[in-house]
């Protein structure tokens, strides 16, 4: 059984914020249904960008349903970003610990982050003006807490697509090409102390 | 943040070697013995899923060039 917990979004538009929620459990069906309303938006999006002669996003070819079969295992757990009745943001955790490789945490549990998407309709490079802006962030702070939950002591790490490591460069520490990952992607870790520094909303 | 997953408590009657090598896990890993039993679990059933679509799980050591399937009883 998941639980809703208030979190905030900013509304770019208006310079505004508005309340949303932070699912943290997502069912199989969950992934299927933000799928479904996912899709469409992320294909007409793709089709401008195609006539524009635009750079698609690196992660175009995501598909939450068929990820979804990943939640029959312990091993994963999906959260998600609920705002006006759609899902704003979905991220994968794997629940198994990865070992961290900050010097500092070398060795130690560390909660690793496989998926974590924005809805295409809060995505820059789709639309222009997003909807929403902060669910990343809102996500990664999930993460943390989750992983403090788990004993990990907020640690958190994951590999970036390169379209996505700017981002991450603004909370955690660049650990440099993976040479063992499969797709060779640069490897992010945040640690104890950058997760301190994270949660009070301040970069180190 | 509140944990979605209801709880539930249950004993586990471990031996004395058993009890030392999870307390040892447990200071090795710096989780406590409910995490690490909890990590053995999940591991274990994501072997076990894998296993059953008929993958190998495999051990490699490539500095001496070794790689030994685990046969594990399932």
């Amino acid at each position: 059984m998941s639980s809703r917990q208030k979190c905030r979004l900013k509304v770019p538009e208006r310079d505004d914020l508005v309340e949303a929620e932070l699912v943290d459990e997502l069912s199989k069906d969950d992934l299927v249904r933000a799928h479904l309303d996912w899709a469409p938006v992320r294909l007409e999006a793709l089709k401008r960008l195609h006539a524009a002669k635009r750079p698609w996003p690196e992660h175009w070819h995501w598909d939450w349903s068929k990820k979804a079969e990943m939640l029959d295992l312990l091993a994963y757990r999906c959260m998600g970003i609920e705002q006006g009745g759609r899902m704003q943001g979905l991220m994968m955790l794997s629940t198994i610990a990865v070992k961290g490789r900050l010097a500092v945490q070398a060795g130690k549990a560390t909660l690793y982050i496989e998926f974590l998407e924005s809805a295409p309709w809060n995505l820059r490079e789709l639309v222009g003006i997003p909807q929403f802006l902060g669910v990343g962030v809102r996500l990664l702070e999930a993460a943390v807490v989750f992983s403090e939950e788990e004993g990990f002591g907020g640690r958190i790490g994951l590999h970036s697509l390169p379209q996505s490591e700017g981002f991450y460069r603004k909370y955690m520490t660049d650990l440099g090409l993976d040479p063992n990952h499969s797709q060779r992607l640069r490897y992010f870790e945040m640690g104890a102390e950058q997760v301190r520094y994270f949660l009070e909303g301040r970069k180190p | 943040m509140p944990n979605g997953l209801t709880k539930r408590t249950m004993t586990l009657n471990l031996s004395e070697t058993e009890m030392r090598a999870l307390e040892s896990l447990s200071v090795q890993k710096d989780l406590s013995k409910t995490a690490v039993i909890r990590q053995a679990l999940r591991l274990y059933q994501l072997v076990d899923s894998r296993l059953s679509k008929g993958e190998k799980l495999f051990f490699e050591d490539e500095a001496k060039r070794e790689k030994a399937e685990l046969m594990v009883m399932i």
